[in-house]
This record gives structure tokens, C-alpha cells and sequence, in this order.
């Protein structure tokens, strides 16, 4: 029912990147593949049959737990619209009226929080959204606390509170414009806008 | 009205008319079926030589326009008006006419319109006693000729009801007809619309000083929510809150001269008030809720506002210092939108109704509930200026579009372009 913010002008740093073509063409919601059945149980053979040949044990090799922000960011693309674009962060969705994480949010914020960890010098805005059900005003306040419980969350799992920026677009920028519930449950939902690399 | 006292007729339709009024059928029904409105006939109004004929003509179609649109009156209808033969030598005569063909009153002068003024001396006949029930002169720069005919509906009104007319009434509303949400205006028929902010942002939520020299509403001009106070008249912009949050939903306090609005940090949304000027806000209640949408009451002493504290948007009520905080709702499953009739009796509040949002009425003397339900979704009810009608948000045509309760009680859309919200009425700018 409305327009996203068009070729307006703003002042901060993380408005530019709500201005952006990012902020036009928001990655559709990640939807996780089933996964295949476990191949054990598929394509064990009926019965003991001698190989050909025996496959070799591959070489160890040493493995370790990079420390905290050593990957460079220079790997990512230099455009913060392209960066968004890839989609590193998974926006999280909400149940109706609330704002408390739901599992599949945890789990997606626990990855999240991994990549942010590892990029140490990216800056994200968290922009807290609405269905169009509720007030205007009511919304603009949900979103805002959909927005807090994603910060929170995130700095729980040892994110600086300091890299991150909330908003709450309410119901104004819905990323889906029905009027029913497949509409709905897309619109209720934390999204991710990187603001820096 | 003490003029009136004889006038058993015309007293007996009035008192009627207040009856339904002061009844709870305000948003369907302003009048109850039956009560006839005052008819009041345009008689002699010459215009005297030299004059500008167009001023002349705007100021009386203005005139003509406001009592068809009267709650209250309605101008005597053409095809009577033609039954009457007016005696320029017999004044009594011609006024006995225009009673036999149903006026009750008759609105006779002379209108001069010269050196860029209009001037309007008028006379209201009341046809039952022959007295004369109110004579007045209004003199204006002639481009307010229609402006001069508002006040003079208006002060008919007055006189008929003791309340003052809406005819300068305007609404402040939210509209998305340029591809953003913007503050507009428009008079109280849906007629002079006129963009007010072009921000090309997100505007939401204006709210009206009760005397019109104050407009605050909420804008992402910044990039987030702010909320901006502005002079209609001299259209200055005023960052009045940057709390961080919402900044979302003022309403100010009846004298003008504070905004109680909702914002808070770290995800949570209480009370505050600010100077409309700006300055420090003060935080009125604390919780970890969702606190927003206040109203403030016509005396100036309570608060009433929407809290999630009990698990749903439900309205409660405090004192202007955040004491004494109470629950109003418990009838409803989402309470929100409350605004406050300007009797201090009664709330206008958004309910839930079956999946949809309707307006409920609750009477805080009685506490007694009344849901006005119609087609589609009716929210953001603001009620009129003399608190006679309610107009509302319905999206009955697929479209969010504002309506008010017309004299015959159904609801007139007063606007199609675009969608439009948030409706703010007030008696007058100033």
C-alpha cells in the first residue's frame, strides 16, 4: 500500500543505505531446502559387495578457530548496495503483536551474530517492521521493540552494541502488500541493512 | 434564545435536534429521523450599485452552500422560494409569504462590495414572531468573501444551537497521493485541499492546538521519526522531540502549549510531554509496555492512552503528572486511538470486532460501551469541533479514505485521491 522511500534526502550515514537501491530491492526471505534424506539410509547396498578399489584417508590437515575479525572485509563487495544485496544477514520474522524471538529467529540470529563477529568492522541498521494490522502509531512502536529484541539478542551473542543502529519503519514499508496473512508474516520482521564494511 | 421564548414551534425542533445530538447515535445519526432542520430563506440581498457583482455572487453561494450542508438549517428550497411573491412596499406581507411556504426564518439586507472590501449588513428574521433574531455587519478584503459567509453560517448556528458552526472548520489528514505520505488540509466538506509539508518522507499522526495556531505531527524527514511543531499560518517547521524511538502519536494539551506524545529508548515506548516550542521532555509513565497514543482532555487535567500492559492494546487513564493511572477497557480485545469529545464526557476509541476495526463510544460517566459498527475496517475516529459528529478512516472501498457522518446520519467520503488518514479536525485556523 506504500511506497518505499524514493529519492528522498537524508542526513546519516545509515540513512544512505535505507536510501539505496538495497533499500528498493529487498532480497526475498531465505526459505532453508529440506534437506535430502541422510545418504546412509538411501544408498547403503543391499548386500556386502567387494569394492574395486578402497578409497584413500585423506591427509589431516591442522585446523583452528580464526581469531575474532581476521577475515578481511576486503573479500566482501565494495558497494554497500551489492553487500546487501548478498545477503550475508537473515532478516528474522515475528509472530502477530509480538515481538519475542521465536526459534527459527535465534537460530538465524546465531549465525548472524557469527558472520557480524567475524567482520568486525561492519555496521548494520536494524529496521523493525509491522503488518498492516494494528494502529499506525501502535505499529511504529512494535517495530521499535522487534527492532530492541534483535539488537539485544545480537549483543547477547557478543556483538559491540556500538556497531548497531535500530529503526522502526512500523507497517510504512511493507515487503509484501496483500491484505491476508501470506502477505502478513513476511511484513513482521527484523531486516538487516548493512551500513558500513 | 431568550428571544425565542414564545416561539413554541421552532423551540420544540431545536430542543429535538439537541436531543439528538446529546444522544449516543452521534456517529450514525447526528439528527434522529423526523426532526426537521431549521429552513432559512435567502430573501433580499441587493447588492447596492458599483459594486462587484462576482463578490456579491461567491459570498452568497458560499452562503447558499454552507446551509445545504447544515446539520442544522437547510435553505428554503428553489421551487418554494419561487412561490413567494416579494412586495417591496409591504415588508410584513412578503415575510408572512415566505412562513407560508415553510421558512422559519428570513435573511434579508444589502451587500456593498467596493474598493476591494465586501461589507454585509444582514437581518434574520424569526417568521413566527416577526422579531428580528439577529442582525449583524461583516466587513472583509473581498477574496474572503467565502470565508465571510462561513462565519456568518456559523454565527447562524450559534444562535440556533448554541454551539458554534463547523463551516470554518478544517481537517488536518495524512495523504499518499504524491507517493509519499504528506500533512494536508482541507476544509471540513473535503473541498480546498492544499499540500501542507513536501517532505517526500513519512508524515503521520497530525494533531491540532485546540484554537488552531498549532499543528505537531511525527516525520522520518530526518531519516527517523521526529516530531515537528509548525504554524499553519506561517509555516515554519520546529524539531520539538529527538527522544530516541518512535516520536509518534502528540496530542497537545488544550491551551496550546504542550504535546503529550509517545518515545522511548531501547525498544520500549512510554508518555512524555514536551513545551510545543521544544524543549526537555518529561517522561510521564514508565513501564515496560507499549505506551503510546495519548489524548488529552478538554480541562486540561487527564491523560487517557493506549497501553500493551495487559497483554493487548487496551486504554487507560492518568492525571497530566502520570499519577492515578487506570484501565478504561476491558470489554474490548484491542483498544487503541482513544480521542476525547470536547464534553470531557465521552471517548472515541478503535476497537476489534470480529477481525475488524470498529469505533466504539464509551461514556466515562456511565462507563457504558457503545460499538459503531460499519463496512470494512473504521478507525482513527476525531470527532468535530462542537462535538456533534465523528469523522473516521474506513478502507469500506478497498482504499483507506476519510469520512464524516452527514445531517441525514450516513457517512460521507470526503476524499478519493490516493489514500488518506489520520483525519484532525479543528473549529478555525489561526
Amino acid at each position: 500500500m506504500l511506497r518505499r522511500f524514493g529519492d528522498i534526502v537524508l542526513i546519516a550515514g545509515f540513512a544512505a543505505a535505507l536510501l539505496g537501491p538495497a533499500a528498493c530491492r529487498r532480497p526475498k526471505p531465505v526459505v532453508a531446502p529440506e534437506l535430502p534424506p541422510a545418504a546412509a539410509e538411501s544408498s547403503a547396498p543391499a548386500a556386502a559387495t567387494p569394492v574395486a578399489s578402497t578409497v584413500r584417508e585423506e591427509p589431516t590437515v591442522a585446523t583452528a578457530e580464526l581469531p575474532e575479525g581476521a577475515v578481511a572485509t576486503r573479500e566482501l563487495p565494495a558497494d554497500l548496495a551489492a553487500l546487501n544485496q548478498a545477503g550475508y544477514l537473515t532478516d528474522v520474522y515475528f509472530d502477530t503483536n509480538k515481538s519475542d524471538l521465536r526459534p527459527d529467529a535465534r537460530q538465524a540470529l546465531a549465525a548472524n551474530a557469527a558472520w557480524l563477529r567475524t567482520h568486525s568492522t561492519v555496521r548494520i541498521l536494524i529496521e523493525g517492521h509491522c503488518d498492516e494490522r494494528n494502529t499506525e502509531e501502535y505499529n511504529l512502536a512494535l517495530g521499535w521493540r522487534r527492532a530492541h529484541a534483535v539488537k539485544d539478542y545480537l549483543v547477547s551473542l557478543g556483538v559491540e552494541a556500538g556497531r548497531i543502529e535500530t529503526l522502526s519503519l512500523g507497517e510504512e514499508r511493507p515487503f509484501a502488500t496483500c491484505h491476508e496473512e501470506s502477505c502478513w508474516w513476511q511484513n513482521r520482521r527484523a531486516h538487516f541493512v548493512i551500513t558500513a564494511r | 434564545m431568550s428571544k425565542f421564548s414564545r416561539l413554541v414551534p421552532v423551540l420544540a425542533l431545536l430542543s429535538a435536534l439537541r436531543v439528538g445530538v446529546a444522544q449516543e447515535e452521534v456517529y450514525l445519526r447526528v439528527t434522529t429521523p423526523g426532526v426537521q432542520r431549521v429552513v432559512i430563506a435567502i430573501g433580499e440581498l441587493p447588492l447596492l450599485a458599483g459594486g462587484d457583482p462576482l463578490v456579491a455572487s461567491r459570498f452568497l453561494e458560499a452562503l447558499r452552500n454552507d446551509l445545504r450542508q447544515s446539520a442544522v438549517m437547510s435553505p428554503l428550497s428553489d421551487e418554494a422560494a419561487r412561490l413567494v411573491e416579494v412586495d417591496p412596499t409591504n415588508a410584513v406581507l412578503t415575510r408572512q409569504r415566505y412562513r407560508s411556504v415553510g421558512a422559519h426564518f428570513l435573511l434579508e439586507g444589502n451587500l456593498i462590495a467596493s474598493a476591494g472590501q465586501l461589507v454585509a449588513e444582514v437581518r434574520l428574521f424569526d417568521l413566527a414572531s416577526g422579531e428580528v433574531a439577529y442582525s449583524r455587519r461583516l466587513q472583509a478584503a473581498a477574496p474572503l468573501a467565502a470565508t465571510m459567509a462561513h462565519t456568518l453560517a456559523n454565527e447562524l448556528v450559534r444562535l440556533l444551537t448554541g454551539r458554534t458552526g463547523p463551516f470554518l472548520s478544517r481537517f488536518a489528514f495524512i495523504s499518499d497521493r504524491t507517493g509519499h505520505k504528506e500533512v494536508f488540509l482541507m476544509r471540513w466538506d473535503g473541498s480546498e485541499v492544499q499540500q501542507l509539508t513536501n517532505h517526500k518522507s513519512v508524515a503521520l499522526s497530525p494533531a491540532w492546538s485546540p484554537a488552531g495556531d498549532w499543528l505537531v505531527f511525527t516525520s522520518f524527514l530526518s531519516g527517523r521519526p521526529q516530531l515537528y511543531s509548525l504554524r499553519p499560518t506561517e509555516g515554519f517547521l520546529k524539531p520539538i522531540s529527538s527522544l530516541p524511538g518512535v516520536n509518534s502519536s502528540p496530542t497537545l494539551s488544550p491551551d496550546g502549549t504542550r504535546v503529550a506524545f509517545a518515545a522511548g529508548d531501547a525498544g520500549n515506548t512510554d508518555i512524555y510531554v514536551v513545551p510545543v516550542t521544544g524543549g526537555t521532555p518529561e517522561r510521564l509513565t514508565s513501564s515496560r509496555a507499549i505506551e503510546t497514543q495519548p489524548a488529552w482532555s478538554p480541562n486540561g487535567r487527564q491523560i487517557v492512552f493506549t497501553s500493551s500492559a495487559p497483554g493487548s492494546p487496551q486504554l487507560y487513564i492518568m492525571d497530566v503528572e502520570g499519577t492515578n493511572s487506570r484501565r478504561l477497557t476491558f470489554a474490548d480485545t484491542f483498544a487503541d486511538e482513544a480521542a476525547w469529545a470536547p464534553d470531557g464526557v465521552r471517548l472515541a476509541y478503535t476497537t476489534l470486532v470480529e477481525g475488524r476495526f470498529q469505533i466504539a463510544i464509551l461514556d466515562l460517566r456511565t462507563m457504558t460501551r457503545t460499538v459503531v459498527a460499519g463496512p470494512g475496517n473504521n478507525e482513527s475516529p476525531c470527532w468535530s469541533p462542537d462535538g456533534s459528529t465523528l469523522a473516521f478512516v474506513s478502507d469500506r472501498t478497498g482504499r483507506h479514505q476519510i469520512y464524516v457522518t452527514d445531517p441525514e446520519g450516513v457517512p460521507r467520503q470526503l476524499t478519493s485521491e490516493g489514500s488518506n488518514t489520520s483525519p484532525a479536525w479543528v473549529a478555525a485556523l489561526r
